[in-house]
């Protein structure tokens, strides 16, 4: 089987995209707008407040910072593979990715890429640059972060998989991938522990949010405990092999469109 | 055939459950909570083998089984009941050596990602078929030549035309040389040169690679030139499984003679006549006559023909395939 280093990258190059400079431009106003929205948010929330359920203001703008860096590779190639995959299967194209000798959860996972998604994760340097915290700590704490950032982006992605597989049973779900973009949007922007206890539970183990954003940045802020790191690798791990189950038992549902 | 069957299928079946609810919102808000299925035999008991090198007719009118049984066959389908094997595989199982050395051609969908170059495309397929660099060039070249591509390859899909899209899912779909083509009404939608340009190319590819291959297609000329063998599938049941103009002769109990007339004549009344001496004058006019009759009394009426009419030629045949099937369609005759 070819090995997914050497698929992904020639998937990269056979993106299905338009006129690349016009969308870059867009993609770098939409950063801009909410770079300036987010900055905002924050400078009127500090302005009342020195802490925020436990985090500073630059903290939060390093949680900022790394949502945006999720953001930008789940809309690099997540999310436009989902897409392309949920479109796949009402149309009926599936066929041809399952008829691939290679592993159809990969190609289904890395079908499509959209570049100009890059801005949003390059934008989040801005952030950095206003964190007095990101520069205070390199060598461990950023393989650390890079680390978790891996595990948090695994566990998204299998909840994504999991979400998208059920489109084998109920074909139609851009509405639920819609919900998940809105609360990943919205949520992952604040650190869960300003939720209530509900929602921190839902947002940690349900839509896990808490372990692409909010741990990840806790490398970085000095505020990580062992506790987190060793429940976030292990639910990695869990998550990945949940989802690779429920696309296995899921793919045996596929019917195809009609002919 | 003496050789060993490359596609070996035994009492296959697939059974669909199927939603289904009565029309209306009341009904629409029920189905919510209590969801009535039913169960369509899509295909069933269905049995045959293909060996290298053939080309078979894979015939059934909408709704037969025709697809489903290809996609069992591509590994895209679990069966419910029944046994396959191709190339020695069990296609369902989707050992990836089975999938890189057998192709899937549907001519109502697209493969090729729409956005980019289609070269682009073969590249991954490249990638994907794990297809070393000489032998990627060398049959690209040949599929470049075959289907004279040259100008299309450099062009992202969406800007061809219906054929000429069809041309470049062909060749991206044999980059990898498959033994076993699985093509699924290859040519629909396109015109009368195209059509003609794929069969000779499908032709072409079987002879020089030895690959078998299973065609589906509404268009009769597909079939008559390309396939000596045809399997005849009909609501899911196989209805006749054997040579292209034995289905003709089995199914078709009527033959035509076409007369062609020494001097015009002109019928003053006798047509009436005619259709009760010789069988049913399809056509007539002062040049000659076409008349059906029922194939146990083809050499008699024949006779009669010469005896009576100021005949100077005569011609007798079976009638055209599209009818045959048409008719074995409409009425379902079993084997």
């Amino acid at each position: 089987m070819p090995s997914p280093l050497k698929i992904a990258p020639t998937f990269a190059s056979a993106y299905r995209t338009g006129p690349i400079p016009r969308r870059f431009f867009l993609g770098v106003v939409n950063a801009a707008v909410q770079f300036a929205t987010q900055m905002l948010a924050i400078t009127i929330v500090f302005n009342q407040t020195e802490s925020l359920g436990g985090w500073s203001r630059e903290d939060l703008i390093v949680l900022v910072g790394v949502h945006a860096i999720v953001s930008g590779i789940l809309g690099m190639i997540f999310s436009p593979s989902i897409s392309s995959f949920l479109e796949s299967i009402r149309l009926g194209t599936f066929d041809f990715l399952l008829t691939k000798p290679v592993d159809a959860q990969l190609l289904a996972s890395v079908q499509s890429v959209a570049p100009q998604s890059t801005v949003d994760g390059g934008g989040s340097g801005h952030y950095w640059l206003w964190s007095g915290t990101a520069g205070a700590g390199f060598g461990l704490v950023v393989l650390m972060f890079i680390l978790l950032l891996l595990a948090g982006l695994c566990m998204v992605y299998s909840f994504m998989l999991v979400l998208a597989s059920m489109a084998f049973w109920f074909v139609k779900l851009d509405n639920i991938m819609n919900i998940f973009n809105v609360m990943f949007g919205n949520a992952g922007t604040w650190p869960i522990t300003i939720f209530p206890a509900w929602l921190r539970g839902m947002l940690t183990f349900i839509i896990p949010i808490a372990f692409a954003v909010t741990i990840p940045a806790q490398a970085l802020t000095g505020a990580l405990t062992v506790g987190n790191v060793a429940l976030t690798f292990a639910l990695a791990a869990v998550f990945l092999t949940a989802s690779r189950f429920f696309w296995r038992f899921a793919i045996r549902q596929y019917t195809g469109a009609s002919a | 055939m003496p050789s060993t069957p490359i596609i070996s299928v035994e009492n296959l079946g697939k059974t669909y459950t199927v939603p289904e609810r009565e029309a209306g919102v009341k009904a629409a808000v029920v189905s919510l909570f209590n969801r009535k299925t039913r169960d369509v035999q899509a295909v069933r008991d269905v049995s045959f083998d293909i060996h290298p090198g053939e080309i078979v007719g894979f015939l059934g009118p909408n709704g037969a089984g025709k697809t489903t049984t290809m996609k069992m066959l591509s590994g895209l389908l679990h069966p419910t009941a029944g046994n396959a094997s191709v190339l020695g595989f069990t296609p369902w199982e989707r050992d990836r050596a089975y999938l890189g050395q057998m192709t899937l051609i549907m001519g109502q969908r697209n493969q090729l990602q729409w956005d980019i170059p289609v070269i682009d495309s073969y590249q991954l397929f490249k990638a994907i078929f794990r297809i070393s660099d000489a032998d990627y060039k060398q049959r690209l070249d040949e599929l470049i030549e075959w289907l004279e591509l040259q100008s299309l390859i450099n062009k992202p899909a969406r800007n061809l035309s219906l054929g000429e899209r069809m041309k470049c899912e062909i060749a991206g779909s044999l980059l990898h040389q498959p033994r076993v083509l699985y093509l699924d009404e290859p040519t629909i939608g396109l015109d009368i040169s195209m059509q003609r340009k794929i069969r000779e190319f499908v032709a072409e590819y079987n002879a020089r690679t030895g690959a078998a291959v299973m065609l589906t297609s509404h268009y009769m000329a597909d079939v008559e030139a390309l396939c000596e063998r045809v399997i005849v599938i009909h609501h899911g049941t196989l209805l006749y499984d054997g040579d292209l103009h034995g289905l003709v002769s089995r199914f078709s109990p009527f033959k035509t003679i076409a007369i062609e007339f020494s001097e015009p004549m002109v019928a003053n009344g006798q047509l009436a006549d005619a259709n009760d001496r010789y069988g049913e004058i399809v056509s007539a006019n002062d040049t000659g006559w076409e008349v059906r009759v029922p194939k146990s009394e083809t050499a008699a009426v024949a006779s009669r023909l010469l005896a009576d009419l100021p005949v100077a030629d005569l011609t007798i045949s079976e009638p055209p395939i599209e009818e045959v099937i048409e008719q074995v369609f409409a009425t379902g005759v079993e084997t």
